[in-house]
């Protein structure tokens, strides 16, 4: 239901869902692996929230200015997210105790929360609206069959 | 008549599957683009009726996972190309 | 018969993966272009109902979200591809 209408709440459900959904790698990593998989993936997690936090920042920002100024300004700052990203990723695949797949997957986990949570909504809403046409249809018989 | 030995063979097969790898992520500008504009709309949209916020939402999120389909197809050639060949 | 010794084999591999992580870089710029013309949008957005601000902000955040993931697909195969 996106019937939240500050951002600060938003983030705060995004990173709620998210930390859900994510205790399944991490339990999978402690239980079934080595440790290098477990902290690529914590590291790919933190660096994603800061990031997260950022865009807000950067989006907040720039909705006092003219336009072609926000344009370029919102470009330039998407270029130095990318940077960050490339520090990253170069960190996590020269660091033998780092392991490269585990941190690209926890670069990703926050858009994939998203995803499940919009189809998660999809299915409830859908749910609801055929219960809502049986009770109708229930309602009806029972008129005509009270007449 | 040249004739190569077979690790030449082996090597120039490979420096062309690195290639080809490299050229099929050219196809990541597309969905960001799309994605984008998608996004635009839905907030100038926004602005128009905020009580349609939810519905806004779902379409746009709806129409950005499909065009992210094309997106993921050139990583999966990407990654055969890397590993296999 | 045409030979070559392991080293220029191998110069030869690691010189064409160096390229091709330098042309899948190039993917970088497309998420920037529509993020930026979603400011844009949001900005004359912003002037036209200055109470909705709250829910402008969400709708771009959510939007940002998903399209500037794809450029980090690109930028993926490129860092497997420059450090060997």
């Amino acid at each position: 239901m996106n019937n939240i209408n500050d951002p600060n709440k938003m983030q705060i459900e995004i990173l709620k869902r998210t930390y859900l959904i994510s205790i399944l790698p991490i339990a999978y990593g402690l239980i079934s692996g080595e440790f290098e998989t477990l902290l690529g993936f914590i590291f790919g997690l933190v660096i994603s929230t800061l990031i997260l936090r950022l865009r807000v920042i950067n989006i907040e920002r720039s909705l006092d200015m003219a336009e072609e100024k926000a344009e370029k300004f919102i470009r330039n700052r998407y270029f130095i997210e990318y940077t960050i990203y490339f520090i990253v990723l170069a960190v996590a695949r020269l660091n033998p105790s780092l392991n490269f797949l585990a941190t690209a997957v926890g670069l990703f986990m926050i858009k994939f929360t998203v995803l499940l949570w919009m189809l998660l909504d999809m299915v409830r809403g859908g749910l609801n609206k055929k219960l809502q046409e049986y009770k109708k249809l229930k309602e009806d018989k029972t008129e005509k069959g009270g007449n | 008549m040249v004739e190569f030995s077979p690790e030449v063979i082996d090597m120039v097969i490979r420096a062309a599957a690195l290639l080809g790898a490299g050229f099929a992520m050219i196809a990541g500008i597309g969905p960001g683009i799309g994605q984008g504009y998608a996004a635009g709309k839905a907030v100038e949209s926004v602005a128009r009726d905020p009580e349609a916020r939810g519905n806004i939402i779902t379409t746009m999120l709806l129409g950005q996972a499909v065009a992210e389909s094309t997106g993921i197809y050139s990583l999966v050639i990407a990654i055969v190309l890397i590993f296999t060949i | 018969m045409v030979e070559l010794s392991p080293e220029v084999i191998e110069m030869v591999i690691r010189s064409a993966s160096v390229i091709a992580a330098g042309l899948a870089l190039i993917a970088g710029i497309g998420p920037g272009v529509g993020m930026g013309y979603a400011a844009g949008k949001a900005t004359s957005a912003v002037r036209r109902q200055p109470e909705a601000r709250g829910s402008i902000v969400t709708t771009m955040l959510l939007g940002q979200i998903i399209s500037g993931s794809t450029g980090i697909y690109s930028l993926v195969i490129a860092i497997y591809l420059v450090f060997t």
